[in-house]
């Protein structure tokens, strides 16, 4: 019974907050907009009628971003795998494998080439090398550079194709090649934290690689990354304004720049800008920090509930 | 059962195994005593192939089982093993971590699996504890699941690397209670252990390993009483005390 007050009363005070934070939130926003429209003379009807444009450019930087990130995950996660895998120069594997086979007496195989060792092997030396380079690369190198050259690309090679079709592939390319890059660098942290006995006692109750990878390793590797993958993908939603380059992309910083330096609505522009970026932002926090609580498992990343910890 | 022979293992210029021989046979306990660093724990792991061994022969019922074209997954669901840092599923409740291997690997339909989960929980004495976390429970109450996850593979033998001493005190009795119940169940059991009362009352054979080799092997009272080599009696005496 007392448990049961106790988990209402905080879920209650819990709602409290919630409204307690949109009310501050909205109220300094709506102050921030009066002092501005006070001081530098912000046409408010200019916001009330076009803020629906905004948002409509605002739902292409949200589908580019939510693309390449996606796409980006599959790729961050295998070269991160791949960039957390220990292994060995191949010159090293042969040995070890005549000298298994040698001894293997009723074998029969002793001294046979060992092309399977070798596949195995090779492909995983062979892609840590090149999930490597790609890392090198990708980080090594601007993003604004990066929405260029795929851009380039895509005019070279298709160059009848429509252009603002042209400026999203070649966003959507560099935005997803990118983010890659980046997210394998967080799985690859995320994997080589889950403790190495946990993968022992996953290949000593038989499963394969594979398996280990999905019911042990990357269920405790998920719930430890989900705070740096959030971070990505809100850099990822406001790096997608580079994709202003390629100015055939109507999105939301593209379509803010145009209505401020063309039709010449500076400040409006930006404010409605900058409103909307935050209105995505900080929703997708709080539904993470929401998916976080409710998978949350004791002995595993953050411990405390955030009242325990004041 | 379980029969190795001239086993070797190197990591890189250490050589851990130098020519193991031993045999196990069905529903025995052997007991595997040494100084740490003597290669016990890869011995253990050169039986189900958690670690490769680079020459000799693993056979499990008289099949070699470390060749080329005999898959690691099938050997290690033959033998069960339980680590000395337990290593529950940090993710998984106490009967997840025991279905786990059932419903992936055996391919058990899911509630069948958790019938038998707790049937197997509640034979280590934690029927009450199968939706605790790991991190809910006890050390000695993890290694409990973790036998219970072995155990759920129905393997034909099992493998214990110092499973008792990760452990406080007061917890070491629970463990070697539920394994000294699995040997007079008849399960052939390996057990690499400094406990010289698990294994006097339940062990036939101890083998003492140093540094790579096995230095002697003999019954119980032998081993701890009158041990023919010096070494064994210079080891003994430091565990004895």
């Amino acid at each position: 019974m007392a448990r049961n007050t106790d988990i209402q009363n905080r879920r209650r005070m819990r709602i409290f907050d919630t409204i307690a934070a949109i009310v501050v939130t909205v109220g300094a926003i709506l102050y921030l907009l009066d002092t501005l429209a006070i001081r530098w003379g912000l046409n408010q009807q200019y916001i009330a009628t076009r803020y629906p444009d905004y948002l409509k450019a605002a739902q292409v930087s949200l589908y580019v971003t939510t693309i390449s990130y996606f796409v980006g995950m599959g790729i961050g996660f295998v070269l991160g795998w791949a960039r957390s895998v220990h292994t060995l120069p191949l010159a090293k594997v042969i040995e070890v494998y005549r000298r298994t086979t040698a001894a293997a007496a009723d074998g029969g195989r002793a001294g046979m080439f060992p092309i399977r060792a070798i596949l195995v092997h090779g492909v995983k030396y062979y892609l840590k090398r090149i999930a490597d380079a790609y890392v090198a690369i990708i980080r090594g190198t601007p993003l604004f550079v990066q929405i260029i050259f795929a851009w380039s690309v895509i005019i070279t090679y298709s160059p009848r194709m429509d252009l603002t079709l042209q400026g999203l592939l070649a966003g959507i390319l560099a935005l997803t090649v990118n983010t890659g890059g980046y997210q394998s660098e967080i799985f690859r942290a995320g994997i080589t934290t889950v403790h190495s006995g946990q993968v022992e006692a996953a290949r000593a109750i038989g499963l394969s690689r594979w398996g280990a990878m999905r019911h042990v390793i990357l269920p405790q590797a998920v719930r430890l990354v989900i705070p740096p993958l959030t971070n990505e993908y809100i850099g990822l939603l406001k790096a997608s304004s580079l994709v202003v380059i390629v100015g055939a992309v109507t999105e939301l910083t593209t379509f803010g720049r145009r209505e401020a330096f063309i039709n010449f609505h500076v400040f409006e522009a930006f404010a409605l800008v900058t409103g909307i970026y935050l209105l995505i932002t900080v929703p997708v926090s709080k539904v993470v920090e929401w998916v976080e609580r409710r998978y949350r498992v004791p002995g595993l990343g953050i411990q405390q509930d955030r009242a325990a910890r004041v | 059962m379980i029969r190795v022979e001239d086993l070797q293992k190197h990591f890189g210029s250490l050589h851990v195994l130098k020519g193991i021989d031993l045999e196990v046979q069905k529903g025995e306990v052997l007991v595997i005593i040494g100084p740490s660093g003597s290669g016990k724990s890869t011995l253990l792991r050169c039986i189900n192939l958690l670690i490769e061994p680079d020459g000799g022969r693993v056979l499990l019922e008289g099949v070699q089982v470390n060749r080329p074209e005999i898959k690691r997954e099938w050997v290690r669901e033959q033998v069960g093993m339980v680590f000395q840092s337990f290593n529950l599923f940090t993710h998984l409740t106490a009967l997840q971590n025991v279905t786990l291997g059932p419903i992936r690997v055996l391919e058990e339909d899911p509630e069948k699996a958790a019938v038998r989960g707790r049937a197997l929980l509640s034979r280590v004495g934690l029927g009450d504890k199968a939706d605790a976390y790991p991190a809910q429970l006890s050390g000695g109450q993890q290694q409990r699941v973790a036998i219970a996850r072995a155990l759920a593979m129905n393997p034909k033998a099992m493998l214990f690397d110092e499973p008792t001493s990760a452990l406080d005190p007061e917890y070491i009795r629970e463990v070697l209670d539920v394994m000294a119940l699995l040997a007079r169940d008849g399960m052939t059991m390996i057990v690499v252990t400094h406990e010289m009362g698990f294994a006097s009352n339940v062990a036939r054979r101890i083998l003492f390993i140093d540094a790579g080799k096995i230095i002697e092997e003999g019954a119980p009272e032998e081993i701890f009483h009158s041990p023919r080599e010096e070494r064994t009696r210079a080891f003994v005496s430091k565990i004895l005390r």
